[in-house]
């Protein structure tokens, strides 16, 4: 009972003195929002254009290749590329040298006799890319990009082809100048051939020669059979050419677009900062004030300390969360719902960071001391947290509840429905919560009876 | 002077492997004003931590006559309060952790005993030195102590802020009747506010006798090359 009633002063007066130091909440407060909020934009924002190095190894050979009405040099190649990264066009040794410096995230290599290669179809031309070791997903999002690029760029050709492939068609069939792969020539066509042996039939006849203009039938025959033949082949070759089209339809025109992983990604980072910043900057303030030998006389205990202000840090977490959560909920497309689970999450994410914030706190010897070492090491677990997909991150990150917040955050906000994932994310939380209240807790008596 | 109010038995005091406090024995009695003094680093923060409950010795006991059993006031060598409070949120919210049922008139009633009537609603952090000291030291009140400990309370003051927290601090003894132990490293100060001196040196007790009988020579003596 008396705990409870030290518990409950102690939080009055640290929301009294939070009240008049605005400066103070100001950064514990405003500076994680503002961090979260430019972090939400960040990850939520259009696609990143990576700087690749482009190498044309083949520019000496100063071939191009017809396509259709166009002849396609490297250089257009180069251009088409340019729509999904940007391209620095270097020399090898020079772009081996970016790689390595990591001025550039990956070398596309235009090898020589690629023009040639493409010309003659015999085989199919290759551009060879070359990542960097050392950012694998940044390399996996190239290849992705690159792959998208040359996808395009390869059914834009088979495109040009079939068009020409179908003129070509049009050619036998009706006859013309013809110029495909490097060659030309005169063609008569199957109409005007059937036109040609219609009048020497006729011309047969009139001169009594019934038999040898008969013998000309099955020629004829031939003729109108590759023509109708030819016709069906026109709608395969199109299909050839696409046979697998995707059709994107826009939607409704939304608000300014946030995708699950930012909203997550504030949160997390929003309320890990308050929770770190504000637990630390509480119980390191007791020891700057000298209050804690005169409240180590049984005025107040170390667990009442930490309880009390783990609370307040917690409130503080939830009451930021809601905050956010409400401003994507106004100004986005997103629909964010479940708030009654949103509850638990949030206080629960709170009090993981506000417990990590407070063993800080209880081994810090001053308030400044306190926050730099909160920043340093809250700031990076919270930005490990939401590397997707990855074990080491989430475990490591989970060391200050960071990783079960992220997964958690993201599956109240994606998952169809609440999976056991979810509620096992909070349950995380509230161990980690414990174990660093305790070790605050411990680390505080020996503070206060030192 | 009335009856034992604590006697301590064999206390003794660590910091790893350096001995801050050797075994000492000492009876406080009630009323009396007991002066703690030795050069740095004897022990008198130390002993004082102990009496007040902020530190637990390694080894020994104390033992409090029935009726007084933990009402201590301490009084840290630096203020222990809030600066971002008043003077009136301070007492209330201590008064309030002592347990009182109505920290309001119990702050009202130690900003009075404490003369901070005009500093009541100033923020403690815009108090000059001798007031904050007065509103530390009335904050130790807040637990109608029965022994009031102080460490180098005078320590930071002016000639006249000495003066004038001597007195407050004479009238409290003698309005309430409570006891005094204060550390100081002036003799002159012990010899003037107390009635027993303790000289410490080296975690030691060295002296322990009536205030009159301790002059600087016989001080210099005691604690020797410590000094």
């Amino acid at each position: 009972m008396r705990a409870l009633r030290a518990g409950r002063l102690l939080f009055a007066k640290d929301l009294r003195v939070l009240g008049r130091s605005r400066g103070l909440v100001a950064v514990l407060i405003g500076y994680p929002i503002v961090i979260a909020i430019l972090l939400a934009i960040a990850l939520s924002g259009g696609d990143r254009r990576p700087a690749v190095a482009f190498v044309n190894l083949d520019a000496a050979s100063g071939r191009t290749v017809q396509v259709g009405d166009e002849r396609l040099s490297i250089e257009d190649y180069a251009t088409r590329l340019e729509d999904d990264v940007d391209l620095v066009r270097l020399g090898p040794a020079q772009a081996r040298e970016a790689l390595e410096d990591g001025r550039v995230s990956a070398v596309l290599t235009v090898p020589r006799g690629f023009i040639a290669d493409l010309q003659s179809g015999l085989r199919p031309p290759v551009l060879r890319l070359a990542t960097n070791p050392r950012s694998p997903i940044e390399a996996q999002a190239i290849e992705r990009n690159l792959e998208s690029a040359v996808y395009r760029l390869n059914q834009a050709l088979a495109t040009a082809y079939v068009t020409q492939v179908l003129d070509l068609v049009d050619l036998i069939q009706d006859g013309g100048t013809v110029g495909i792969f490097g060659r030309s020539g005169t063609l008569l066509g199957l109409a005007q051939s059937d036109r040609e042996l219609r009048r020497v039939q006729a011309q047969l006849r009139r001169d009594d020669r019934p038999g040898l203009a008969d013998r000309l039938d099955p020629l004829r025959d031939y003729i109108q059979g590759v023509g109708s033949n030819l016709e069906l082949a026109k709608p395969a070759a199109q299909a050839i050419a696409s046979p697998i089209r995707l059709e994107v339809r826009e939607g409704a025109p939304g608000r300014e677009p946030l995708s699950a992983l930012g909203i997550a990604g504030a949160l997390v980072v929003g309320i890990g900062l308050v929770g770190v910043l504000l637990a630390a900057a509480l119980l390191s303030a007791e020891r700057e004030d000298h209050v804690l030998s005169r409240l180590g006389r049984g005025l107040a205990g170390a667990g009442t300390i930490v309880a009390q202000k783990a609370l307040l840090a917690a409130i503080a977490c939830t009451a930021v969360g809601f905050v956010l959560l409400g401003v994507v909920a106004l100004t986005t497309s997103v629909t964010v719902g479940r708030w009654l689970l949103w509850l638990p999450a949030l206080l629960l994410a709170g009090l993981a960071s506000g417990a990590f914030g407070l063993l800080i706190g209880a081994l810090a010897r001053e308030t400044r001391t306190a926050l730099l070492a909160g920043l340093m090491l809250a700031l990076p677990l919270a930005v490990i947290a939401l590397i997707p997909g990855n074990d080491i991150a989430y475990w490591a990150s989970a060391l200050a509840g960071f990783g079960p917040a992220a997964r958690t955050f993201q599956g109240l906000l994606v998952d169809p429905e609440v999976t056991a994932s979810t509620y096992a994310g909070m349950g995380v939380m509230a161990v980690v919560a414990l174990v660093y209240g305790v070790a605050a807790g411990v680390a505080l008596r020996r503070r206060m009876h030192a | 002077m009335a009856g034992p109010l604590l006697h301590a038995r064999g206390i003794e005091c660590r910091y790893g492997s350096v001995q801050a406090l050797a075994p000492m024995d000492l009876q406080i009695n009630a009323g009396e004003r007991i002066a703690l003094t030795g050069p740095n680093g004897a022990g008198k923060t130390t002993l004082l931590s102990v009496l007040a409950g902020v530190r637990r010795p390694d080894d020994g006991t104390l033992e409090w006559a029935h009726a007084a059993h933990g009402r201590v006031g301490w009084v840290p060598q630096r203020p222990a309060l809030y600066p971002r409070l008043t003077v009136r949120e301070n007492l209330r919210l201590f008064a309030g952790l002592e347990g009182s049922d109505d920290p309001r008139a119990a702050a009202d009633a130690l900003i009075a005993r404490a003369d901070l009537g005009q500093f009541a609603d100033r923020r403690a952090s815009a108090l000059s030195t001798g007031t904050m000291q007065r509103l530390n030291l009335a904050i130790a009140l807040a637990g109608s102590p029965s022994l009031l400990l102080l460490d180098e309370p005078t320590g930071t003051l002016s000639p006249d802020q000495r003066v004038r927290l001597w007195e407050w601090l004479a009238h409290l003894v003698q309005d309430d009747g409570m006891s005094l132990v204060f550390s100081t490293q002036s003799t002159e100060e012990a010899g003037r506010n107390a009635d027993r001196v303790l000289v410490l040196a080296g975690g030691t007790l060295r002296h322990d006798g009536p205030a009159g009988q301790l002059d600087e020579a016989a001080f210099m003596a005691m604690v020797g090359d410590d000094a």
